[in-house]
């Protein structure tokens, strides 16, 4: 009998102080998709942010990949215990949309006149405005940018202070940069990079060539993919070209890491990946020993002049919880995109500030002089031109048509069709896919 | 009847049960129902719309391309699997049967690898025949003389080596078994055949494997369930599915068009009807196989 009364006391007790803790702080929860160190500097952040504001109490929570989150976040908004505070990647922004969970930023930001979106980069609010609205909050964004290995260049007999700027030049560099033993096997390769839709797609905008119809999916819903155009061949037969050749190094689905570490390893000379590696290219680069280039993608000789589409991801505030944890969370929303927080944030990963005063803020404390390879992922994208076709397109099957583009990229590749036949084969796909979800 | 063992506690046994039967319930029979309902209906992710198509997912599976040859290469690799995995099973557990001196190594050194777990797995062997770096492409070039080995091109040479690296990961688990099975096999049988002058081949074939079919008939399920279901880690960490879809099986094709791109009821859909395959297979495999297996002395 008196151990029934202890532990009936100790359940009471533990009861009365979680109460009184939940009483004090107001949770919020976040779920990201960041893996590696960059978990802890995101962690770091949040602390930061506690330490503020001690009446909230921010739970993060590292979801896995991009997709994974999505998912997790379908499930439980169905189970109804959604988070507050969801990192989204890019492409799922319509699907986001369309399922209706995330409360409309603009409203937000209508109503606290405390915060000017006005700072923000046209450049991503373009890409994140849709039907003239923001959605979610612009958090972390990138693009695709190339980088390259001056000291193989100059071993090769090439001048390190030129990259290859068209698909022509590049495959001319490749001649020197791919070096095979006396058997014919690839013991250098020019290049890499991780098997992407994403490349794909920014390969387009950079020639100022549409995905869908009705300008991208930005006047409309789309109703049908259009990329086989003659832009879309030239991708496919490059990279189909480059692989024949032995002068790419080709891995397996989006595997970045692998990708990146052929770079490192000193395997390939150019490497084109994400922004958001910066960071950790400067560090691999110093660790092995040679000296690391950067350059914007390159495009065809006689291709239009377009631009680099915004990637990365942008944070969606829940609804369905009780105002004053809301409010918490439009709190911490809003600090993660101050300036301080963007800078800190784009020093330390290379996903580049959503800010103008940010930049303007690191340009006037002489940042960029002594990383130039943030310059130039900032440059590229100042740069583009702006227009539905740059600005990115808008699908809600987006996902899905990731998944067929790369598939068929890899049928290409595997030598079972040829550009032109994979490239019709995936836009056919990619229509079906896309009526299939507008239909609903 | 039950009264008897419990007299007086008309309703204890169920009682018993219940957490078992409640588990089952809630985490198999629920979500299979389920499964079966939403197979019906196509829904927007987030389910802010649900219609109902009737069979229309099930004729988008039949009449998809991508599913008939996912279709084919699951068979493909479960052949493998299956096949493979239990004769070099068999093989290596009649080896380890012997009274030789240090068998106790053989035995940890063979099964151990069984421990491993999928992702674990996975990267060796992806690195073992990374096209780029790995050993064993490496060894294929100086031998044959400049051929390149790359399953990240070669859809065939890719199901290859996933099939190979499921099968060692369960060679482990398979010898334990045949190996418990062999050591069940009394020595007067072996040697009785011995004294009529039969080879250690036909005593094989006419006593032991006769005499190990309840535990290859065990192994058979249970090798076809991890073939059909258990290889996701392996195929997700090793290939994802590519290249062009080549190990592209049916369960990883679920979990993509389930879990990447939300089309939940076409998921549905797929898992009811390798749940149907599963089935069919099993009934005729307990049917046939069991009936047959010798399960006395």
């Amino acid at each position: 009998m008196k151990k029934i009364i202890f532990i009936t006391f100790l359940i009471i007790v533990f009861l009365a102080s979680s109460v009184t803790l939940a009483a004090e702080k107001t949770k919020v929860q976040f779920w990201h998709a960041m893996g590696g160190w960059r978990i802890e500097l995101l962690q770091e952040m949040v602390n930061n942010f506690m330490a503020l504001n001690p009446d909230i109490e921010v739970e993060v929570q590292y979801t896995g990949s991009y997709g994974d989150t999505i998912n997790k976040l379908n499930v439980a908004v169905q189970s109804k215990v959604a988070p507050h505070v969801v990192q989204g990647y890019d492409i799922a922004t319509q699907m986001l949309i369309d399922g209706e969970v995330g409360l409309v930023m603009q409203d937000l930001i209508d109503a606290d006149p405390t915060f000017d979106i006005g700072a923000f980069m046209p450049q991503v609010l373009n890409y994140y405005r849709v039907n003239g609205k923001l959605y979610c909050m612009p958090f972390n964004s990138s693009n695709a940018i190339m980088f390259y290995n001056k000291t193989l260049f100059e071993k090769a007999g090439l001048d390190p202070n030129k990259p290859p700027k068209t698909y022509e030049e590049l495959l001319e560099y490749a001649k020197k940069l791919t070096t095979k033993d006396d058997k014919g096997n690839v013991v250098q390769a020019a290049v890499c990079w991780s098997l992407n839709c994403w490349f794909f797609e920014q390969f387009m905008a950079t020639q100022n060539a549409p995905l869908v119809d009705n300008d991208n999916g930005r006047t409309g819903r789309p109703t049908k993919a259009i990329f086989n155009s003659d832009a879309g061949l030239k991708v496919f037969t490059f990279w189909n070209d480059l692989t024949k050749n032995g002068d790419m190094i080709n891995t397996k689905l989006e595997d970045w890491t692998a990708a990146r570490n052929l770079f490192i390893s000193q395997k390939v000379a150019m490497l084109i990946t994400s922004t958001s590696d910066v960071a950790l290219m400067v560090k691999s680069a110093q660790e092995n020993n040679f000296e690391l280039g950067s350059a914007f993608l390159p495009t065809p000789a006689d291709a239009e002049a377009g631009g680099v589409v915004i990637g990365g991801g942008s944070l969606w505030i829940i609804g369905g919880h009780p105002k004053n944890e809301t409010d918490a969370a439009w709190k911490f929303v809003k600090y993660m995109t101050e300036a301080p927080q963007q800078i800190k944030w784009h020093t330390g990963t290379g996903y580049f500030p959503v800010r103008k005063d940010a930049i303007e803020g690191l340009l006037a404390q002489g940042y960029y002089s002594g990383s130039p390879h943030d310059l130039t992922a900032i440059l590229q994208l100042l740069l583009s031109t702006q227009n539905y076709n740059t600005n990115g397109a808008i699908i809600g099957a987006f996902a899905e048509m990731r998944s067929i583009v790369a598939s068929n990229i890899e049928k290409m590749l595997s030598g079972s069709m040829t550009p032109a036949e994979a490239l019709a084969a995936a836009e056919k796909a990619a229509t079906e896919a896309i009526r299939n979800y507008e239909g609903l | 009847m039950q009264e008897d063992r419990f007299p007086g506690h008309k309703f204890l046994p169920y009682l018993l049960i219940a957490p078992s039967i409640a588990v089952i319930i809630v985490f198999l029979i629920g979500p299979f129902v389920q499964s079966i309902r939403e197979s019906l209906f196509v829904s927007t992710p987030f389910g802010t719309k649900t219609i109902y198509v009737g069979l229309r997912n099930y004729v988008r599976l039949f009449s998809s391309p991508d599913y008939r040859s996912s279709v084919i290469a699951t068979f493909k690799f479960s052949a493998f699997v299956i096949i493979g995995g239990l004769s070099i099973s068999l093989a290596i557990a009649q080896l380890l049967n012997q009274k030789i001196k240090g068998v106790g190594f053989y035995q940890v050194a063979l099964i151990w690898t069984y421990a491993i777990s999928p992702t674990v797995a996975g990267v060796i062997w992806a690195s073992m025949f990374a096209p780029a770096t790995g050993l064993i492409p490496y060894i294929v070039s100086k031998l044959s003389g400049g051929y390149t080995l790359n399953w990240m091109t070669n859809g065939n040479i890719a199901l290859f080596v996933v099939a190979t690296a499921a099968t060692w990961k369960m060679l482990g688990y398979n010898i334990i078994f045949f190996l418990a099975g062999l050591q069940n096999v009394p020595d007067e049988f072996l040697e009785a055949a011995q004294m009529d002058g039969a080879g250690s081949w036909k005593a094989f074939w006419r006593i032991t494997f006769p005499m190990l079919s309840p535990t290859t008939s065990f192994l058979l399920f249970v090798n076809m369930l991890y073939a059909f279901f258990q290889v996701f880690g392996l195929i997700d960490i090793m290939t994802r599915g590519g290249p062009g879809n080549a190990t592209e099986l049916l369960v990883y094709k679920l979990y993509r068009d389930g879990f990447i791109h939300l089309n939940t009821g076409f998921a549905s859909a797929q898992s009811l009807v390798i749940f149907l395959v599963i089935s069919v297979v099993a009934i005729i495999q307990l049917r046939i196989v069991t009936q047959k297996a010798i399960y006395s002395r």
